[in-house]
């Protein structure tokens, strides 16, 4: 019973609870890999807590939708971390079909982010919004190069049940499922708005595409949008490291284990990404993401005709 | 009674279509019309209402008139062809009372296009009940031609002039093309009924000349890409009721005679599947791309026509696979997708067509680059805009959603249960309607904030939106909202339709193929998420206003706001070439900027590289028959009389 419970409460944990704590762990080891001592772990909770209790301002050209955007886009967004299984436990929300309204539900998330950044009528937001639109256009079809053919080649169309299909004991799906991990990785890099996309911690408008869309955001909306991006670094980082799921068959617990340590090595492989690269130009981002969803191809061939 | 409803409701608009010439003086002629015209559609749409909720009981056709079953039979793609019809209709002549107050001044025009928009919602209704080729055609074209009078209400302006024949003489070239097809059938099956003709693969070369006709003909009317040409040559030029319903239902009938031709098809054969697939997603992503290069609002929007009708035919080519292998599910999920897609698209495409025309009439521009900041003028009608333009993206929860959900699951469906190249194929078909859906997201993020959010680009004194408008809004939005959260209400009828019109197709319950409820819960979770945030932000922070963050910059301007081009012009540098999109730029270069100035424009491929040199080919060659145009009449009658012996000798000659 005790058992069921922890089950049922695990993605209020993860989703809600720990995600920021990612974030602050990420922070944490790229200041310690260029040298820095960098802010505590608990950081991101102490932004939030800050945030929450801020005056918010808003924009004297802004009209309803500035004040929607910001909850539209957390309460889509945290719907769909809901869809995701965590440690390979059943989600909250699972059933035929919900890949598609997994993507989709973040498809809303982005659509209101986007009409809330343009509502101020600043050209800052708009090219943010701009960019943000364009290379989601492209990341799009990595989404479904990776986790759709995975449903494609397995038969499932619900992510649980997509994830648990994976073996890693034939070496053909074992190629398949890294070259598909990379290629997940970058949808990650692309959709969290992290290097090589985008610098979360620059300071220049011009340069920036996440941080810009929410300039003139303060208060309880910048709150709701920062902890909805936290949230979304966890959903990706969960997408990410479901894919090597070699002992959950046999143990759940054991299944369990392995997947927050392989949450917390992929904080380290962030942070080491965002130390030891700099950020693309914005006109080679599509480049980049079109070289993501090639060698989703490719994969996806070879797999067809090596099986 | 059941028998008569739709004969009173024809007559109904017959009535209508006199009295918008009788009447006296025009304003209560429009007030007369409307109001009989909403009767009548909606005495038609109770008759599609019960009888497709009468359809799993029935074995046999019923009569669409009294005592006439071979030439009218409502099956049941009829009857959700007029469902479709009058769901749109009555929305559509509720808001054109107010568009039409704006030409009041015109009383001839007014009147006229009263009586062909009566006429044309007479001849649609009935076109689809029609089982007789010569019928089918008068109806046909009675349709083409009162959308075509109905689209000179502003006949002195060029533009309409030119719009208007590129429409007048596609539709004829189609008609022209389906003449030949029923010849053809005509000719092979001795019959005029529809329900004599059955086609199969042995029949030889008749087969693909017959599919191959129906296809181009109907697939012109419903604008498949590369015959998409006239619609954004039409729509632009079309009074908004009209370019609404062009957009939401006369392009569907080409749909409707592409599932008539398939029907009359059987064995359908692999390729035909494949085909129609490959030509779908071409249509669905091109479509789209080509929406984005768009500054003219219903230019944009028709181009978003050619999409969903992609969208459509994706379902219609997945469901022809699943006859062809026979997998019911497959036949479900196809049809079953493109059918519902056909009735959503139906939807929320007319409630973007009238909200455009609203925006026309206030903004008296279709230019979406000189508007911006109505919201500050009307919040409910941008909402209301904002909600079709959601579900036109394919976002949940709304009915744009459920649809593409369904083709979605139809390709999932199709890759598990045919196996072979199949997988691989229905991946890529996915990850193109998700190109596709990307791709809508970035253009309906472009309009609404162009042409609502911000401050104003050009002086709006004021933006009035009347009553019938809001009430026609709100009847589609809140259709919009329905079928994304209880999709099952429609699925039901789809369900049955599909097992009527397909015979040996058990009735499948749509239950089966994915836990709809857990979609409502989603929906729900979603929607209380959001009401619990917004009173949280109600009761717990203190709000101000203050100026925009112009980032040290302080004299901004509403000139200096992204534009819809800068906006698009992300994606569409990258595409360019293939958009014809041609930049003609002046950039300042010196430190005291010269006058400066930016020019975009986007050509049609199929229009530049594919009709445009066959018509000036055509135009070139027809000078050798010069000597053909005589003033005298003699040599008229002349031709006529070796026409007539021409054909007389092929009418003997031929083989009987």
């Amino acid at each position: 019973m005790a058992a069921l419970i922890f089950q049922e409460l695990l993605p209020f944990l993860f989703i809600l609870g720990i995600s920021p704590l990612l974030v602050g762990l990420i922070n944490k080891q790229k200041a310690l890999l260029s040298g820095r001592r960098g802010a505590p772990i608990r950081q991101p909770y102490y932004d939030l807590f800050r945030l929450s209790r801020k005056e918010t301002i808003y924009a004297s050209t802004a009209s309803f939708i500035s004040r929607l955007a910001p909850v539209v886009s957390f309460s889509a967004i945290l719907v769909a971390g809901f869809m995701l299984p965590i440690g390979y436990m059943r989600p909250l929300l699972s059933f035929s079909g919900d890949i598609i309204v997994f993507a989709y539900l973040l498809g809303l998330a982005r659509f209101f982010q986007i009409l809330g950044a343009m509502d101020i009528g600043s050209s800052f937001e708009g090219m943010g919004a701009a960019r943000e639109a364009a290379f989601a256009v492209f990341a799009e079809p990595i989404y479904f190069f990776t986790i759709g053919s995975l449903a494609f080649v397995s038969g499932y169309t619900s992510l649980y049940e997509v994830y648990l299909s994976i073996h890693l004991d034939n070496p053909s799906s074992l190629v398949f499922i890294i070259v598909s991990s990379i290629s997940a990785f970058f949808l990650m890099v692309t959709e969290c708005s992290r290097m090589p996309i985008d610098d979360p911690s620059t300071h220049l408008e011009l340069t920036m595409i996440h941080e810009v869309m929410i300039l003139d955001n303060s208060g309880i909306d910048l709150f709701l949008y920062q902890y909805s991006s936290y949230i979304k670094i966890m959903i990706y980082g969960i997408f990410e490291v479901l894919f090597f799921n070699p002992f959950s068959l046999q143990n759940q617990w054991l299944g369990f284990f392995l997947f927050v340590m392989l949450l917390l090595l992929l904080t380290t492989v962030v942070a080491w990404v965002e130390t030891m690269t700099a950020r693309l130009k914005i006109k080679s981002i599509p480049q980049y993401l079109l070289f993501a969803t090639a060698i989703g191809i490719l994969n996806l061939l070879i797999y067809t005709f090596v099986r | 009674m059941i028998q008569y409803l739709f004969l009173i409701g024809c007559i109904l608009l017959l009535i209508g279509a006199i009295a918008a010439l009788l009447i006296r003086p025009v304003k209560q002629a429009l007030f007369f019309v409307v109001v009989i015209n909403v009767l009548a559609l909606v005495v038609n749409l109770i008759f599609a209402l019960m009888r497709l909720i009468a359809l799993p009981a029935v074995t046999d056709l019923f009569p669409v008139f009294p005592d006439n079953a071979s030439l009218f039979r409502a099956d049941g793609l009829a009857l959700f062809f007029l469902l479709v019809i009058t769901a749109v209709a009555v929305p559509t002549i509720i808001s054109a009372y107010t568009y039409l107050q704006h030409y009041l001044h015109k009383e001839a025009s007014v009147r006229s296009f009263l009586t062909s928009f009566s006429l044309l919602l007479l001849s649609t209704q009935v076109v689809v009940f029609v089982n007789h080729s010569i019928l089918f055609l008068v109806f046909w074209e009675l349709m083409t031609l009162t959308a075509y009078l109905g689209m000179l209400l502003e006949k002195e302006k060029e533009e309409v002039q030119k719009g208007s024949f590129v429409y007048f003489a596609t539709m004829h070239m189609a008609t022209f093309i389906l003449y030949i097809f029923f010849f053809l059938l005509h000719d092979h099956f001795g019959s005029w009924l529809f329900s004599d003709y059955h086609l199969s693969l042995t029949t030889g070369t008749i087969f693909y000349l017959v599919c191959g006709f129906g296809f181009l003909g109907f697939g012109i009317k419903a604008g498949f890409m590369p015959m998409h040409f006239w619609l954004p040559w039409a729509h632009p030029i079309a009074p908004a009721p009209l370019s609404a319903f062009l957009s939401g239902v006369i392009i569907k009938t080409g749909i409707y005679g592409i599932f008539r031709v398939i029907e009359f098809c059987s064995p359908l054969p692999v390729w035909m599947g494949i085909a129609i697939l490959v030509l779908s997603v071409f249509s669905a992503i091109f479509g789209v791309w080509y929406a984005l290069a768009q500054h003219d609002i219903k230019k944009l929007l028709a181009y978003h026509s050619i999409e969903n009708i992609g969208i459509i035919g994706i379902g219609i080519g997945l469901g022809v696979l699943g006859v062809t292998y026979s997998v019911q599910s497959l036949v479900w999920l196809g049809f079953g997708g493109a059918l519902f897609h056909i009735f959503n698209h139906a939807i929320f495409k007319t409630l973007l067509f009238l909200g455009s025309g609203v925006i026309c009439n206030n903004c008296h521009t279709r230019d979406i680059e000189k508007m911006g900041g109505i919201v500050h003028h009307a919040s409910w009608f941008v909402a209301l805009f904002l909600i079709g333009s959601i579900a036109i993206s394919g976002i949940p929860p709304l009915n744009g959603f459920m649809s593409e959900f369904l083709i979605y699951k139809g390709f999932f469906n199709a890759s598990a249960s045919l196996g072979n190249y199949f997988p691989l194929l229905m991946l890529l078909l996915a990850v193109g309607l998700a190109f596709v859906g990307g791709l809508a997201l970035v253009c309906f993020t472009k309009i609404n904030s162009i042409m609502f959010l911000g401050t104003e680009r050009s002086k709006l004194q004021s933006f009035i939106v009347s009553r019938s408008e809001y009430t026609a809004l709100g009847i589609l939005a809140s259709l919009c909202i329905l079928f994304g959260i209880y999709p099952q209400s429609l699925l039901g009828i789809i369900s049955s339709v599909i097992t009527f019109n397909h015979a040996g197709i058990i009735l499948q319950p749509y239950k089966m193929f994915t836990h709809w409820e857990f979609l409502t819960v989603i929906f729900a979770c979603v929607l209380l998420t959001i009401v619990c945030m917004i009173l949280w932000k109600k009761f717990n922070t203190q709000q101000r206003i203050s100026q925009a963050w112009g980032c040290g910059y302080t004299p901004l301007t509403p000139r200096m706001q992204y534009t819809a081009s800068s906006y698009a012009d992300e994606i569409n540098s990258i595409s360019s070439h293939m958009l014809h999109l041609e930049k003609d730029v002046t950039a300042p270069k010196t430190l005291f900027p010269q006058q400066s100035h930016f020019i975009s424009h986007s050509d049609d491929f199929s229009e530049k590289k594919f009709i445009a040199p066959i018509y000036r080919y055509i135009i070139n060659k027809i000078d050798t028959f010069e000597l053909l145009s005589r003033t005298d009449i003699r040599f008229y009658i002349t031709f006529m009389l070796i026409m007539a012996i021409i054909y007389g000798g092929i009418a003997i000659v031929w083989p009987h």
